[in-house]
């Protein structure tokens, strides 16, 4: 760009170890957040195989019940938690500063403290596994069963579960607080709001979603850890207390954090297909409304989880729950009339982001199922609902996350990833997402609860685990394809420049990497497309 | 790659619908075998009480708006990937749309319709299928517990217990129902929380300490004589998979002499009595005290406390069992060479704590298991030589 004057600042990066562990760069620690993540990633994936494993045939072949129960519960606390929050946040804190021509976060100490939380965090959760056992009660630890009865949590892996739970939240509500004043108070001159783009206005929202429900998740897992350990009575109706009170406050964070876990990813998707597309995202105001319609309705549909209960006002909660679907289908119409009538470019970022339109679709139609409540009471805690939170979790979140990596990689490195191994590992992950998760569906119908070790030979859910197993599989094998294509472009990657996909944002004005505190000097911001503006002349954008 | 890496995407294009392609055969063929396999396994098992036939009705609807939606969304994306694909060496930009008001009105006013549609059809089935009646002609409780079920068959007053089913599946064991007749069950948990589940009613219910929920269910006249399976959806712990039940639906007579039988037997043999079998399966106990020596088996978490044991060959002898597990029942089975054999001896079942002294009669040397008929995983060895 001629708006940019530095040499190539890839020195930078190769400060040394102590440069890394006390830096306060933004782009650094985005960058750690990453790798963070993507570690934990493996480690709960390799978590899945086995589940996949064990449930390949019926009988018990490689697990007790109780390492089986291990196997699940740390396998969702580590994506979710762990995984996929944290690494979107570790997207957000690489780009959002980038996208609106900051130099940095607004609490840059601050910034690395979030960070440095998770892998501590990550680390007290995998401590269960040396400690005698890690948190078996599921991710949702729903008490009695994750207070004190035989045969659930015998070891002290629950209470690591609530400590290292609470740090992630607490890392989660600093990352929040930085990005609204990052965001509000640190934008280039002429970066209105309604300039923004779409990636920062989704952080906004996720930033008010985790500030709001986060400490509620904080006060039902510290009334656990009382109960648990020191006698409280809030939980025990043994003692007078309410296990729904726990459900109640759980779902009451852990749904708005499904939005979480898919509006950053979404906003990935909003910068994606508009390059690729060489078109506006179609809907600019419209998304962002929408985007806020997510954000308030996420808000008053906790109770759909618990349906089943016999404790829910259920018309309610019906009715919200169907209500989300509508901004949620304005997203979905915005992007693919983004793609019409444009020039789609099918590299690798397309990819994954048309990966996550047509997988996001079958997980967001599925939710109509699940809030219709006599489906539910059909459909709840079935296999049907595994399917279902993988296709918006996998089919939504993974997806989201590998066509921003893929796009944003050579911004991050200087380098582009390989598109012959990209564009392959996205075949092999799709196909492989299908079978391990759509085999779901029809065993959930079929009457297979969640959350079992083993299952009879003659309940007629064989050949659907197989496969499912078979897929997750391959799964693995599309991962084994993705870091081999890091490290291989990590060395010899072909050398991307500032702009190699002709982008639309300001992190595509700086140098790749961008120097220290970003830009030497800003083109002019009078849209939502600065650099578009540059290339091809205000007149040329409408 | 860097200078123009945006334009090769005609292979890429076949790669995607190869990949589409792939994936429809796969689970076309894999499902099952046959195309038609897949769809019905898209759909839930045929609905065998009043209730879940509705609930199946209101899925058929669901099912098909969500079909017709995925067909239309998912082929409106594919096909605008393949029509405005970009060609090798076309540099001009397409027109720049921001947006039209009319279009986003439209796709959310119709969504909104759709989904208000849905909400008021479900919310009527709601209204049928989660109705507790007064009038309910059975009124049967269901007790869960780490990790078994029980059933208590309750006179009309709904509260006094007239007979209690121990046993959730197996022989003699189960959930019997009155097919054709209105039936209320009320649920109540012992411990953790567990979730009552029948596939074919289309229904579950979560079983919560400190709560009573209720449902009424009728099983369709025409399904007596039919066995469905039941198994709790809610994770209760280590045990979870273990907890099974049956539900037997007989003709209403039928189910009348079953429970008026089940009601005799029980107070023929009061639960507390001091030893010997008391199911038809076990072998009758010998008259006063065994001969042979006496073993001692003791049950704590769900497991007994001694994996092996020995007796001699083709004499009387006596196990002293110790159920240290408060309100779980156990008992001590025998069956031969293994968990799966034959089985020999049946003792009978008790919720602990509580100890018991089981008469078992002559066996012939070799390897047998010794099993609790209410928790299977519990097993260990017993040598007779």
């Amino acid at each position: 760009m001629a708006t940019t004057t530095l040499t190539p600042a890839a020195t930078t990066y190769q400060t040394g170890l102590y440069a890394w562990l006390t830096t306060t760069d933004h782009k650094k620690i985005g960058i750690m957040y990453l790798i963070n993540s993507f570690v934990f990633f493996f480690i709960a994936g390799i978590m899945a195989l086995g589940v996949r494993t064990e449930l390949a045939q019926p009988g018990l072949q490689f697990f007790t019940d109780l390492q089986y129960n291990e196997l699940f519960s740390m396998h969702a606390t580590f994506m979710i938690f762990v995984f996929i929050i944290p690494i979107l946040a570790g997207f957000a804190n690489y780009v959002v500063p980038l996208q609106i021509g900051a130099p940095d976060m607004a609490f840059p100490r601050i910034n690395a403290l979030s960070f440095w939380m998770l892998p501590l965090a990550g680390i007290i959760l995998l401590l269960g596994f040396v400690t005698g056992g890690t948190a078996a009660a599921g991710w949702t630890s729903y008490p009695p069963l994750s207070e004190d009865r035989p045969l659930a949590a015998i070891g002290a892996g629950q209470d690591l579960w609530i400590v290292g739970l609470v740090l992630i939240g607490t890392s989660s509500i600093l990352g929040a607080i930085n990005f609204l004043v990052t965001i509000f108070k640190m934008r280039a001159p002429g970066m209105t709001l309604f300039r923004m783009p779409i990636l920062v206005w989704t952080v906004l929202v996720t930033s008010v979603l985790v500030l709001m429900a986060t400490p509620v998740i904080t006060s039902a897992l510290i009334m656990l850890f009382i109960d648990r350990n020191y006698g409280g009575s809030f939980f025990d109706p043994r003692v007078g207390g309410d296990p729904i009170l726990y459900q109640n406050i759980f779902w009451f964070y852990s749904h708005p954090a499904v939005y979480v876990m898919i509006l950053p990813a979404m906003g990935m998707i909003s910068e994606i297909l508009p390059v690729f597309s060489r078109k506006p995202l179609f809907g600019y105001k419209a998304f962002i409304f929408a985007t806020a319609g997510i954000g308030a309705l996420g808000f008053s549909v906790w109770a759909h989880h618990m349906f089943t209960t016999g404790a829910v006002y259920l018309p309610f909660f019906s009715l919200m729950t169907f209500l989300i679907a509508v901004p949620t289908g304005v997203k979905m119409f915005n992007w693919i009339f983004t793609l019409w009538r444009g020039k789609l470019s099918l590299n690798p970022p397309l990819l994954f982001a048309l990966g996550f339109l047509s997988m996001f679709l079958i997980g967001g139609i599925d939710g109509a199922f699940s809030a219709s409540v006599p489906v539910d009471f059909a459909l709840h805690d079935t296999y049907w609902v595994v399917a279902h939170l993988h296709y918006v979790l996998f089919g939504g979140s993974v997806f989201g996350v590998m066509a921003g990596f893929y796009f944003y990689f050579p911004k991050m490195t200087g380098r582009m990833l390989n598109e012959t191994v990209g564009k392959l590992q996205f075949v092999v992950m799709f196909i492989g997402f299908n079978l391990t998760f759509f085999p779901m569906h029809e065993l959930g119908l079929a009457g297979m609860p969640r959350r079992i070790a083993d299952y009879s030979s003659t309940a007629g859910w064989n050949d659907l685990n197989l496969l499912a197993t078979i897929g997750g599989f391959t799964i693995a094998a599309s991962m084994a394809l993705f870091l081999w294509n890091v490290f291989v472009s990590l060395r010899s990657g072909a050398i991307a420049g500032d702009d190699p996909w002709e982008g639309n944002t300001l992190e595509w004005a700086t140098t790749s990497p961008p120097p220290p505190y970003n830009f030497d000097h800003l083109p002019e911001i009078r849209s939502e497309r600065p650099l578009f503006d540059v290339r091809h002349g205000r007149t040329a954008a409408h | 790659m860097s200078s123009s890496p945006r334009n090769r995407s005609s292979s890429t294009i076949t790669v995607v619908v190869v990949a589409f392609v792939l994936i429809a055969l796969a689970a076309l063929a894999v499902v099952s075998g046959t195309g038609q396999a897949f769809v019905t396994g898209l759909y839930p098992p045929v609905a065998v009480t009043e209730q879940g036939a509705k609930v199946r009705d209101l899925y058929t609807i669901v099912f098909a708006l969500a079909v017709v939606i995925f067909v239309l969304v998912e082929g409106l994306i594919i096909w605008t990937v393949i029509r405005y694909r970009r060609k090798p060496g076309d540099d001009m930009l397409p027109a720049q749309t921001h947006g039209n008001n009319v279009a986003e009105l439209a796709w959310t006013i119709i969504p909104t319709i759709i989904v208000a549609f849905l909400f008021v059809i479900s919310w009527q089935t709601l209204n049928e299928v989660d109705a507790t009646s007064a009038s309910a002609q059975t009124r049967i409780r269901a007790v869960a517990g780490q990790f078994q079920w029980q059933f208590d068959y309750l006179a009309d007053d709904g509260q006094t217990v007239q007979y209690t089913q121990q046993l959730a599946t197996g022989d003699g064991g189960g959930l019997y129902v009155p097919a054709g007749r209105n039936i209320q069950l009320s649920l109540t948990s012992q411990d953790v929380i567990h979730a009552f589940y029948v596939p074919q009613f289309l229904f579950k219910r979560d079983v919560v300490p400190g709560r009573v929920n209720k449902f009424d269910f009728k099983v369709d006249a025409a399904d007596a004589g039919q066995t469905f399976r039941g198994q709790c959806a809610e994770l209760c712990g280590a045990g979870h998979r273990l907890m099974l039940f049956e539900v037997h639906a007989l003709a209403p007579a039928d189910f009348d002499a079953w429970l008026a039988d089940a009601i005799a037997n029980a107070s023929a043999t009061p639960p507390p009595a001091p030893s010997g079998p008391a199911t038809p399966s076990g072998q009758p106990a010998p008259s006063g005290q065994a001969a042979g020596p006496t073993l001692q088996v003791s049950a704590q978490n769900i497991a007994y406390e001694q994996s092996s044991l020995e007796a001699p060959a083709g004499t009387p002898f006596s196990i002293e069992f110790d159920n240290k597990d408060a309100g779980v029942p156990h008992n001590v089975s025998i069956h031969k060479d293994s968990a799966s054999g034959e089985e020999v001896f049946k003792g009978d079942i008790f919720p602990g704590p509580a100890q018991k002294t089981y008469d078992v009669p002559p066996l012939p040397a070799g390897t047998y298991a010794f099993v609790c008929s209410v928790h299977p995983n519990m097993t260990g060895t017993l040598t007779v030589k």
